[in-house]
């Protein structure tokens, strides 16, 4: 009976599948190996870790940014044999399932929350021989967590600041402004020329919104000052203060007119946060200004291969602002061993500095990146960190217990036209749950 | 052909404009998806996708303002030769470009007497001074090529391959196809995980139904519904206890972890199915092979599973759509280490959402299989729900 | 094929056999043997779905009433001057936080936008879309030369992954600031003249966009099933009605309808338990934001996003009590069936 046969093949498929499983087992993918800059690897200190020891790691890198990671590790695997197994995710319910389940990765990138959030099983990094001299104190604070420090930082970034295109401005006759006020009479003067002056886009998935949380903080800090932010983010400033409110409706007047903004508040809303880097270096340009990380620089030169930075797109830091508003990426480690050791003594000292600078992965908050960029872009915002008095970090990344994400959403109803008292009062009290202790 | 079987023809007409506008408006989306799969990342979003088909943009803005004076060639004025790079660049954007147009020369306007071209049309005109249309085709398989060998770089990899710049792990050669990062190797561990998760809850739900369905036993009922109840559960819950326990047997990161887990929790539809269709079987069959002697199992083994065949080939394809489309029970219990395809898939654009032109190709490779086991299972697949859900 | 043909002439001779002879016991007396074997037929699906599912599922009935990290009863995560339902407290949150309970009018606003009224916009628009396409879809496809290919067209989508389909509607609801509209809806719409409109961030056309991807998904599941019970449809008895002059609406409504009303009620009920348990589209397209949340969705964001697993438990009982009176509707068709036969 045909049918039959058809039963017993696929019976066979399946024996056969498993014959070939028992006999060469699941095949680990290796990380491609990458070229390393010429730095030597005698200097780098094994901590006892053999050849063929492995370390688990998780993070949200992939693409081109796993690529970048890889290549700076590649001088410590080359020196110890150290193995990696990664593992590269953007859902959270990854790592809380593995940490949940007790079997978490030896090391984890992830958020500064997540600090916060599994700080009773997280290795303390100056046992494990981090350095840490190689950081700024406003690098070492966020990561940590009740006097215990649970998180090398490991890659940076500045939020307070604007993406302009100098050839346009140039052109228009547009000149870069010094203060606040400046600012605030340029967008006015772009507007009654005609020419849109934000490009703004919420659209990011699940997390949409976060671009305007951003930007609503650089006027936190334009209005109020980095004491103001801190105070949100120990709870001693509500989040329904009146000083909150003011930045709000600051950035409300922009992002939802269509004089100020491309599109108004529909296209702010809907545009994904990359077409808005895109907007104002597009040919024709939609808008003049695009308020973005530094990670942007780096958007835009591979969207557009034929701009050059400085000339056909530039930044310049948040005008008037107290301090920079900034982003820290720590990594995280759940268990001690030689292979841990190594790669954090590794990633904590000079070298691997310099090699993350190298690797043009974003900016590093290891001092001995400083001058080590090959990305003129970069190594300008290297120095606009080098240079602050002060460095807040994000709200949302920095506040526990889904406040992020409600902060995410409570701007996307704001400027859908929702009522913003009872937004932020929704969010004062998401902020008193999160910080409760 | 005569009056009636022209009526009769007239009379479909409605028939097959529903038919087949539904059909159309089923398949654009899909359409749109293979098209911008095949289309190269800067024109995808610059223009719809439908205009790929429509005739370029050409040298139409620069004909219309620039060509009168500077000529098709654009050498025709010497003093300003538009085949100069050093004067391109300069005006290589719109804005810097009607900023010259606006001005006088020899105190004449520019432009004389016709208008000055819009922004979009300056950017055209840029645009073709620059050459720029000449570099990009309107299609190219760069994206299935990238997704196949799991390039990971800025630009692509024929052309890194070409200036000899690819990243270490590639070779340029055919074994780049088994790369680890790419869709080729990711293929065959999406079949290693497919094929025994629909296999076994098939095997266990036909085992199941027999039961249920033509054998005897204490509170029959009761344990069916409750199994059948069993569908609402939602996955999510089960990760965390389950995977505390794979990590404690040695199950973590294991092929059989993760095929006991989609059998798991396909077991309640595959029970429901199975014993729908099984109930519909003739009794007289049974009984006749009851009184010649047979056993259960040789019931089972000779008559339920031949002629489950219909229902068998309809939970496999259900079944088999479930977990090659599944990404969450693969990535926590199986892992980065072995790959499957919906990791690789999520895996391609970077964490910010770049790169994610190469996720089109990788999306439409990730579709071809189910699409075949479809059309080769089509016609048991209708017999068998058939079966199922229908009883006289 | 001839074993295929085999089959189905079985299969209608026994069913015919059946009716006949109704009063039967369900099974036949001499296929009773013993107690013990028929445990050992259910024995592999009873152990897997008893560690996989019933395991998990008293698990999270226990964390529901736990507090954020399932260290200590739910009662202590009670506020000051909030209200506090004890160690209910999580069921609390999930059934009342998204309410505002001010006024009638506000409590009736807040409920139409809250998860739950979502999730009952889209079991009835969803339902009901998919119903009818697949229905109307095997209906007229059953009467074309061309069935094969309109129904593997349909049943397409459910070839894609949810990854896929997020980036095939990307090219759909676009919503483009400049002149060219990247987007195929607002193409056509600018084209006409009109003015382009952004399709998933304006209340309350998204929560209807996303439930519309959802129709182009299932509909082929649905059609697919009820193209296979329509086959079943005697044709003596459709030519019999034709015959006697009735209208074809007459003979679908009249005739086709009610004998296989059965399948349309498996199809309702599996596609109600499905659209439930679905969060994948929301959670890909607009991540719940701008008042499109859904049950599912709520209950991941409470879990992976917020960390609180007593919340995100809750969320999760709810809706599995949500989800009863639909297996009850169906277990109570199959006891009705099972007396019948």
């Amino acid at each position: 009976m045909k049918n039959k046969s058809i039963f017993w093949s696929m019976t066979s498929i399946v024996a056969l599948v498993a014959l070939l499983l028992t006999a060469c087992g699941p095949t680990a993918t290796e990380a491609p190996a990458t070229q390393a800059p010429s730095t030597g690897g005698s200097e780098i200190d094994c901590a006892g870790a053999k050849s063929g020891d492995e370390i688990s790691m998780l993070y949200q890198w992939s693409g081109v940014e796993e690529a970048a990671l890889n290549q700076v590790l590649k001088p410590l695997l080359d020196a110890c044999g150290i193995v990696l197994k990664p593992e590269s995710t953007r859902d959270q319910a990854l790592l809380d399932t593995r940490v949940q389940a007790g079997t978490p990765p030896d090391v984890a990138f992830w958020q500064v929350a997540q600090l916060v959030q599994y700080k009773d099983k997280l290795q303390a990094m100056d046992a494990l021989g981090a350095d840490s001299s190689s950081y700024s104190d406003f690098f070492l604070a966020p990561v940590t967590i009740d006097g215990k420090w649970l998180g090398l930082p490991i890659k940076a970034d500045v939020k307070s600041i604007i993406w302009y295109s100098p050839s346009n401005f140039e052109t228009l006759g547009y000149k870069v402004p010094t203060t606040w006020d400046e600012l605030d009479a340029l967008v006015e003067k772009m507007a009654a020329d005609g020419n849109v002056p934000w490009s703004m886009g919420f659209e990011s998935g699940d997390a949409t919104g976060w671009t305007g949380t951003d930007f609503v903080q650089d006027i936190m800090l334009v209005q109020q000052g980095p004491g103001f932010v801190n105070g949100i983010l120990d709870g001693s400033v509500s989040y329904a203060d009146p000083g909150v409110k003011q930045a709000y409706e600051t950035y409300g007047k922009w992002a939802m007119s269509d004089k100020y903004t491309v599109g108004g508040a529909q296209g702010t809303l809907s545009t994904p946060f990359l077409e808005a880097i895109y907007k104002p270096f597009a040919d024709p340009p939609e808008a003049m200004l695009v308020k973005q990380s530094g990670f942007a620089g780096g958007e835009i030169a591979k969207q557009f291969s034929n701009l050059k930075q400085g000339a056909d797109y530039d930044f310049f830091v948040v005008p008037s602002i107290q301090g920079l508003q900034g982003s820290v990426e720590p990594m995280m480690a759940f268990a001690d061993t030689p292979a841990v050791r190594a790669l954090v003594k590794y990633l904590s000292s000079a070298q691997g500095g310099a090699n993350w600078a190298a690797a043009t992965f974003g900016l590093s908050p290891n001092k001995g990146a400083a001058g080590n960029y090959t990305d003129a872009a970069l190594q300008k915002l290297g120095d606009a960190i080098a240079s602050t008095s002060g460095f807040t970090t994000d709200i949302g990344d920095t506040i526990p217990g889904g406040f992020g994400s409600a902060e995410f959403q409570g701007i996307s109803e704001f400027v859908n036209g929702g009522d913003l008292d009872s937004i932020l009062a929704g969010l004062a009290a998401k902020q008193a749950e999160g910080l409760k202790k | 052909m005569n009056r009636d079987q022209i009526n009769k023809q007239l009379n479909k007409l409605p028939t097959h404009a529903i038919v087949i506008l539904t059909m159309v408006i089923w398949a654009v989306p899909t359409l749109g998806l293979l098209v911008t799969s095949l289309r190269p990342p800067e024109a995808v979003g610059s223009s719809g996708w439908w205009t790929a088909f429509t005739t370029q943009r050409t040298a139409g803005p620069y004909e219309t303002y620039c060509a009168e004076c500077h000529g098709t060639d654009r050498k025709a004025l010497p003093q300003a030769d538009l085949t100069n790079p050093e004067l391109i660049a300069k005006y290589s954007r719109s804005l810097q470009l009607l900023a010259l147009l606006r001005q006088d020369i020899n105190g004449q306007p520019h432009m004389g007497n016709m208008p000055l071209p819009t922004a979009q049309e300056a950017a055209d005109i840029a645009s073709y001074l620059r050459d720029d249309d000449q570099a990009n085709s309107r299609f190219t398989l760069n994206n299935y090529i990238d997704a196949l060998v799991g390039y990971r770089g800025r630009s692509s990899y024929t052309a890194d391959c070409e200036a000899g710049t690819q990243p270490p792990d590639l070779k340029c050669n055919l074994s780049d196809i088994l790369n680890p990062r790419g869709m080729g190797r990711a293929f065959i561990n999406s079949l290693f995980v497919t094929l025994p998760a629909t296999f076994i809850p098939i095997l266990f739900a036909a085992f199941a139904g027999y039961a249920f369905a033509w054998l005897d036993f204490k509170g029959r009922f009761l344990l069916f519904a409750l199994l059948v109840g069993l569908q609402v559960v939602p996955l999510q819950m089960t990760l965390v206890p389950i995977s505390r326990f794979y990590a404690q047997t040695g199950l973590n990161g294991t092929f059989l972890g993760v095929w006991l887990f989609h059998t798991g929790f396909g077991m309640p539809y595959a029970i429901y199915l199975m014993r729908n269709f099984l109930g519909t079987l003739p009794r007289d069959l049974f009984e006749s092979a009851y009184l010649d002697g047979a056993t259960h199992w040789t019931v089972f083994r000779q008559l339920v599973v031949p002629l489950a065949m219909p229902a068998i080939a309809s939970l496999g394809i259900f079944q088999f759509l479930w977990v090659w489309n599944d990404l969450l029970v693969a990535l926590v219990f199986l892992g980065g280490t072995t790959p499957v395809m919906t990791y690789q898939i999520s895996n391609m654009v970077t964490s910010l959402g770049s790169g994610w032109q190469v996720l089109t190709a990788a999306a439409f490779l990730s579709m071809l299989l189910p699409m075949i086991v479809f059309f080769s299972l089509q016609r048991y697949f209708v017999r068998g729900l058939l079966a199922g859900s229908v009883k006289g | 094929m001839a074993a295929s043909q085999a089959n189905s002439n079985i299969g209608m001779s026994g069913k015919r056999k059946r009716k006949q002879a109704s009063p039967n016991p369900p099974v036949p007396q001499i296929m009773k043997q013993g107690a013990f074997v028929p445990w050992l037929y259910l024995l592999p699906a009873l152990a897997v779905m008893t560690f996989f599912i019933v395991y998990p599922m008293i698990n999270t009935i226990g964390l529901s009433f736990m507090n954020s990290d399932g260290t200590a009863s739910a009662a202590t995560t009670c506020r000051d001057g909030q209200p506090c339902w004890g160690v209910f407290e999580n069921y609390r949150y999930a059934l009342t936080d998204e309410f505002n309970t001010s006024s009638p009018a506000a409590l009736w606003k807040s409920f139409w936008s809250s998860s739950y009224g979502n999730t009952i916009k889209w079991i009835v628009v969803m339902v009901f879309g998919t119903v009818t396409v697949g229905l109307a879809f095997a209906v007229l496809a059953d009467r074309v030369k061309y069935e094969a290919l309109a129904k593997a067209v349909l049943f397409m989508p459910m070839a894609i992954s949810f990854v896929g389909a997020g980036v095939i509607w990307k090219f759909v609801y676009d919503y483009g600031t400049s002149q060219t509209q990247i987007g195929l809806l607002n193409s056509i719409i600018t084209s006409l003249g009109g003015r382009p409109v952004a399709w998933l961030s304006t209340i309350p056309i998204n929560t209807f966009m996303i439930v519309i991807v959802g129709i182009w998904i299932w509909s082929g599941f649905c059609m697919t099933i009820l193209a296979a019970a329509l086959k079943s449809v005697p044709d003596e008895i459709i030519e019999a009605a034709r015959v006697d002059g009735a209208a074809e609406w007459t003979v679908f409504w009249k005739i086709i309808v009610p004998i296989i009303l059965p399948t349309i009620t498996v199809v309702v009920t599996t596609m109600v338990i499905n659209v439930l348990k679905l969060f994948d589209l929301v959670y890909v397209m607009t991540g719940g934001n701008f008042k499109t949340d859904v049950i599912a969705n709520r209950m991941y964001t409470e879990m992976y996003k917020n960390f609180n697993v007593g919340r995100g438990t809750a969320v999760a009982v709810i809706l599995v009590v949500a989800i009863i009176p639909f297996i009850y509707l169906n277990i109570k068709r199959f006891l009705e069936q099972e007396a019948s036969r």
